[in-house]
């Protein structure tokens, strides 16, 4: 990674020296190479960011075997110094060119900051709950990103306040309040990662929004979170559509906030449909919400399926979903084994159908657009 | 960003880390250095699992307060809110420190020589008419133990009375102490 970045910017330099691009061109492309750089991963950068788990795992586990050998005090000392060398050191390896290693080391850096918390809630018997830990871990590490311009930090920060929010979601003490809070971390981790260039960190926050919204709906009040979901992702997914340059121009996404869309679209109509399955009453509105979710999935595959495999893959996922789900509503109760195997063997061979069909036409009109 | 820069930079995100990580220790260090002491019962919250993992969890006769020993709950409120409470102990007979007042927030004045405050939560719902109790949190319901020690000590507390002795500083924080297994010492914490 490091090394063809490095060959290309000396490329660059030679091509402006010899005059066959002028020197702002130069910038812009090294510029460019710099900035997508991240982009392309190489092994050996997976290697170290493994590695680097690793090693903060196994200072975590080693916090928590409260091993008496080592008097406490030596062990804070310890963790204190790889923080301070893990930051410094990978600052240093980062400047030399090493930038998977220097990612590498601020991830065993932020991993110690956590095992030092750790630590001292366990020298000091302190019962605070995990989650306000978590949470001073997350602020640490958003810092740290923020301070280092890291990439792989930010999706750590995102991570952190992943785990904090489910650990607050599913506290079986404190299920009255829900946590609210990751709205505004939400936010603030989204505006950091355009400062990092952290494309995966926005990714990874739209998901966690759309668990968030779930999980605020398993909480009470499906409906009302459920509808906004779902016409919300149904908005952006026809913004996204319409002007996709702009709109990627802002929120930096690879083009893939029409997916996020779909995703948010197929899992608030899901919420509404095992809101209204239980009860016959509302057999009528399941159905609408049925016809509804087969709509949008076609419209999905018409406006945005030709640009984007994993949206036609995740229509054709949201589709065979909901045959099954309006199959276990309507029908369940007239058919016994026999007719469920014939029903899904019917059902499959649609969905496989339709699939095949999609995808040819879908390589039809590819391979045209190449000729022409 | 420029070399130079970011190892700069580096350096003051760890001295910032490592500073705050530092200020709670000094924290915890002078509320044992000259915190008021006072014993503490202890009662098994869960006969059969106290263990969690590396430590094992705590309450006290303190952590039931009957709500006749809340002071100031407005009139009219039947159920609490997600609020802090302040308990005021004095010395048993039996050299353990219990509830003698309670106020939801912080108490009206400073407790006298003989008594001290301490610092805990409530969270909301709980029944706040005559005749009930709440169940407060004082951030000292843990107990962290070298790994293979607690199962005994989780057996013996189910037969012979335990005792915390907690370090209060001013504002009521009350940090662990010791684990007193009648009147032996098990464990003594040292400050740092």
């Amino acid at each position: 990674m490091a090394s063809y970045s490095t060959r290309v910017r000396s490329d660059i330099a030679r091509w402006v020296e010899a005059g066959l691009i002028d020197a702002s061109t130069g910038q812009v492309l090294a510029r460019d190479v710099e900035a997508n750089q991240r982009a392309s991963l190489s092994f050996g950068s997976i290697l170290a960011m493994m590695a680097a788990l690793l090693f903060g795992a196994a200072i975590l586990i080693f916090v928590a075997a409260n091993w008496e050998a080592i008097p406490r005090l030596v062990r804070v000392i310890v963790l204190f110094a790889v923080i301070l060398a893990g930051y410094v050191g990978g600052a240093v390896a980062k400047t030399r060119d090493h930038a998977a290693i220097g990612e590498a080391l601020w991830i065993i850096a932020a991993a110690a900051f956590g095992g030092s918390m750790a630590l001292i809630g366990q020298m000091y018997h302190l019962s605070g709950d995990e989650a306000s830990a978590l949470l001073v871990w997350g602020a640490g590490t958003t810092l740290a990103a923020v301070a280092l311009r890291s990439n792989p930090l930010t999706i750590a920060a995102v991570g952190i306040a992943d785990a904090w929010m489910v650990l607050k979601g599913f506290d079986y003490f404190g299920r009255h309040d829900l946590p609210h809070l990751f709205l505004l971390m939400a936010a603030v981790l989204f505006a950091v990662s355009f400062w990092t260039r952290s494309q995966p960190a926005r990714h990874l926050i739209l998901l966690s929004l759309i668990f968030y919204l779930v999980l605020l709906a398993v909480d009470d009040a499906s409906l009302t979170v459920a509808i906004p979901l779902v016409v919300g992702s149904a908005a952006l997914f026809a913004i996204a559509v319409a002007a996709p340059g702009p709109v990627d121009r802002i929120v930096q996404l690879g083009g893939r906030l029409p997916l996020h869309a779909l995703i948010g679209f197929l899992t608030g109509i899901a919420i509404i449909q095992f809101q209204l399955a239980g009860e016959s009453a509302h057999i009528a509105a399941f159905t609408a919400a049925s016809v509804v979710a087969i709509i949008g999935i076609v419209a999905a595959l018409v406006l945005a399926g030709r640009e984007s495999r994993g949206l036609r893959w995740l229509a054709y996922a949201g589709f065979a979903f909901e045959l099954a789900m309006i199959y276990v509503v309507t029908l369940q109760s007239m058919l016994d084994t026999a007719g469920f195997f014939l029903a899904a063997a019917v059902m499959l061979g649609i969905l496989a159908l339709i699939i095949i069909r999609v995808e040819k036409r879908m390589k039809a009109t590819d391979q045209k657009g190449v000729a022409a | 960003m420029s070399g130079r820069k970011l190892i700069v930079s580096a350096l003051v995100l760890a001295l910032v880390q490592i500073g705050f990580l530092g200020w709670i220790i000094a924290g915890r260090a002078a509320i044992l250095r000259s915190g008021k002491e006072v014993l503490l019962k202890v009662e098994p919250v869960d006969p059969r699992d106290l263990l969690r993992g590396d430590y094992v969890a705590l309450g006290y006769d303190i952590s039931r307060i009957p709500t006749r020993l809340i002071a100031n709950i407005p009139a009219g409120q039947t159920r609490s809110d997600d609020t802090p409470i302040t308990v005021r102990l004095s010395k048993g007979v039996d050299g353990y420190w219990q509830a003698s007042a309670a106020w939801l927030g912080t108490a009206p004045g400073a407790a006298p020589a003989d008594q001290a405050d301490i610092a805990g939560h409530i969270s909301s719902g709980w029944d706040l008419t005559p005749g009930t109790t709440v169940t407060v949190d004082y951030g000292i319901e843990r107990f962290y133990l070298p790994e293979g020690e607690g199962v005994p000590i989780q057996n013996d507390m189910r037969v012979r009375p335990f005792g915390i002795r907690v370090a209060l500083n001013g504002r009521g924080q009350a940090q662990i102490k010791a684990l007193m297994d009648g009147d032996k010492t098990l464990f003594e914490e040292p400050l740092y």
